[in-house]
């Protein structure tokens, strides 16, 4: 039986948000919060892999307290266990504190045979994160990946590369991260989701974990933010017509492979 | 056993004030909206009126994300030229401060919370499938294969009840049942609302406007403010709007914000959310039967609202058919009877209130509402009156009576056809 874990956050929805002009921070007012598109397709993954080799699955998100319903949507989806790291002491962490606050949770609860987790965040795109909780935990690694087998104790993984994609066999303990759109996620059922609901998430603070204050939070961020620029939007001129001869992009386009 | 006393489908007004009155008298409740958080995709263009949300939620006025309190009330007429409005402010709304301003996508997730700390197990982003039905009963719902059991099934799922029409509890829509309501929430900074519309931190302004300016089709529209932002939009007929090919409701949503005497109002505002949203306007004819073994039916789901051109009733009706819906089966728990016969006392309890009482009252009132003149021929009537009578132009005054019969004559309206309009709204309005 496989201990899987799954690494998520919880983000404003991309097409709310824009960026205040004036204070250059992004305002999220008008914006719903959802589960990181690619989380969810990392946590298809793991419920496939449940599915198919056995094991129990414990999501796990550091974020604020209203995160647990991101928990709970995902225990809808097949996760056993949803685990909110949540402590005024965490907020205002960048990548590095953050995989490390992870990794060590990972470590707490007694480690994971794979750890699934987004290619990257929506709302920030590093993509830092999986990679980071692997090295914190020593273990191995395979990012941008779309599909996954076990065999043999082995995880053989399929990873976009540019122009290609890359089939390579991993240990145990590992971590994975896997694409946006890699899989087409399933819907929580109502069942699921009432049971999740009752269950409820494990909240974990740092009374618990005891981390170096040092480490973790903004005080463990190595990031400073100098300036933030927004870009104008390109200004439309819809009297004029983006392409002028139609049929010799068409023509173009058939010729270079695109289209067929 | 079943799983629930009750299952409540859609967390809107009517579904979560249903949800709230059983589960605060021990009923388990299970709450389910599609959205997540609970109820954040639904649309309003109406104010709130707190009366019936009292009974539930005594303090709902400390406590809910309200907008603005309506101090100011305004009704009136557009042409293409002129408004014509009636602005009516009174001490009685500041004193009573009843009315409210809300923005559904933060008042219904409040809504269902307080569900949920009533006792309903309340569970958002799911789309329920079907019914279960079992002997010719509702006996639950069905999701992804699931089957979840209650004693009693509360359809509060909107304007559009696909569940109860696969279930053949109601037939389904028809064009003359329902009114297109498009609408833009515009951003504009508090300052700025305060300054334009003569308001306090906290009072607001409503106003209903008839559209005179479109010929084929009968449009209301709506405008008012909120904390931050201002709400209008345009509301018509769907059997009209499919009649005249009309397929771009937008073109008149912009037409009202174009409108010389709305624009000024808008201007410097950005719009920051639209959406559209199907209104039940079929009155008393569109009631479907509203409850059998199992199940009862709620709010928009059952149709209930009202629009008389100026006054559009729909959120206070969902609240109180929720609350007497959740009534009843708290009193069918005591029995442990949950037949159709005992669930007719939920229409009893709506015959005597308001709710069916005013669709009884008013049950002319589309006569009235679908009566081209009212929409066209009338506004353009008093805008020549009051061109007439106000507009010193160094000729000699006319009577009313006189004005009155040129207007008509230019118009190319009969005095019988005026005559009889009159007696009609007179009667039925």
């Amino acid at each position: 039986m496989l201990k899987i874990a799954v690494m998520i956050k919880q983000v404003p929805d991309s097409q709310d948000i824009s960026i205040d002009p004036v204070t250059k921070t992004l305002n999220r007012s008008m914006a719903r919060n959802v589960v990181n598109p690619p989380d969810v397709n990392a946590t298809e993954a793991a419920v496939q892999l449940k599915d198919k080799y056995g094991g129990e699955i414990t999501a796990i998100t550091m974020g604020p307290p209203m995160a647990d319903t991101a928990l709970l949507q995902l225990m809808g989806m097949g996760v056993d266990n949803g685990i909110l790291v949540t402590d005024r002491v965490f907020a205002g962490a960048d990548t590095w504190p953050t995989a490390f606050t992870l990794a060590s949770v990972a470590d707490y609860l007694g480690g994971f045979d794979v750890i699934f987790c987004g290619e990257e965040t929506t709302d920030s795109s590093t993509g830092h994160v999986g990679p980071g909780i692997a090295e914190f935990l020593g273990c191995e690694q395979a990012t941008y990946v779309h599909k996954v087998e076990y065999e043999d104790g082995f995880f053989v993984v399929t990873r976009d590369i540019e122009g290609a994609e890359e089939t390579i066999k991993i240990g145990k303990p590992a971590v994975i991260t896997i694409t946006l759109n890699a899989n087409e996620p399933r819907n929580p059922t109502l069942k699921r989701k009432i049971a999740a609901y009752k269950k409820g998430v494990r909240v974990v603070t740092n009374k618990e974990l005891q981390l170096d204050p040092a480490c973790i939070g903004l005080k463990g961020s190595p990031t400073i933010v100098k300036d933030m620029k927004t870009v104008p939007d390109p200004v439309k001129n819809p009297s004029k017509l983006g392409v002028e001869d139609m049929e010799k992009l068409v023509s173009v386009l058939i010729e270079k492979g695109v289209v067929k | 056993m079943p799983d629930y006393d009750a299952i409540v489908v859609g967390a809107g007004n009517a579904g979560s004030a249903a949800a709230i009155t059983m589960a605060s008298k021990g009923l388990s409740v299970l709450l389910v909206d599609r959205s997540d958080p609970p109820g954040a995709k639904n649309l309003s263009g109406g104010v709130l009126w707190g009366n019936d949300l009292a009974r539930i939620l005594p303090k709902w006025q400390s406590e809910a994300p309200l907008e603005r309190y309506i101090q100011n009330k305004k009704i009136g007429f557009l042409t293409d030229d002129s408004s014509i409005i009636i602005d009516f402010k009174t001490k009685i709304f500041e004193e009573n401060k009843v009315g409210y301003t809300v923005l559904r996508s933060k008042f219904d997730p409040w809504l269902a919370k307080k569900a949920k700390e009533a006792g309903a197990m309340v569970i958002p982003g799911i789309t329920v499938e079907s019914l279960a039905k079992k002997d010719g009963k509702i006996v639950g719902v069905v999701e992804s294969g699931d089957t979840i059991t209650a004693s009693v099934v509360i359809l509060a799922e909107g304007i559009n009840p696909r569940l109860a029409i696969e279930a053949g509890l109601r037939e389904p829509l028809q064009d003359w049942e329902v009114s297109v309501g498009v609408k833009e929430i515009i951003k504009m900074s508090p300052q700025k609302i305060e300054d334009r519309f003569n308001l306090t931190s906290t009072s607001g302004m409503a106003s209903e406007y008839i559209m005179g300016n479109l010929k084929e089709l009968n449009v209301g529209a709506f405008f008012y403010t909120n904390k931050d932002s201002i709400s209008l939009g345009i509301v018509s007929p769907m059997e009209q709007l499919r009649a005249n090919g009309v397929t771009h409701t937008y073109d008149i949503i912009e037409q009202f914000k174009e409108h010389p005497s709305i624009a000024p109002l808008i201007e410097g505002g950005t719009v920051a959310e639209y959406g559209a949203h199907m209104i039940p306007e079929g009155g008393l004819e569109m009631i479907p039967k509203l409850y059998g073994d199992g199940y009862m039916i709620v709010g928009d789901a059952a149709g209930f609202g009202f629009s008389n051109g100026l006054v559009l009733q729909g959120m206070n009706y969902a609240f109180l058919s929720g609350i007497l819906a959740g009534e009843t089966a708290v009193e069918a728990k005591g029995r442990n009877d949950f037949s159709e016969n005992f669930l007719a006392l939920y229409k009893q309890k709506l015959e005597g209130s308001y709710v069916l009482k005013d669709l009884k009252t008013f049950k002319d009132i589309r006569k009235v509402t679908n009566n081209k003149n009212m929409y066209t021929v009338y506004p353009k009537m008093l805008e020549s009156i009051l061109l007439e009578m106000l507009w010193e132009r160094g000729q000699p005054k006319k009577k009313v009576r006189d004005i009155l019969s040129s207007c008509a004559a230019d118009l190319n309206l009969s005095k019988l056809k005026t005559a009889t309009d009159f007696y009609y709204i007179y009667r039925r309005m």
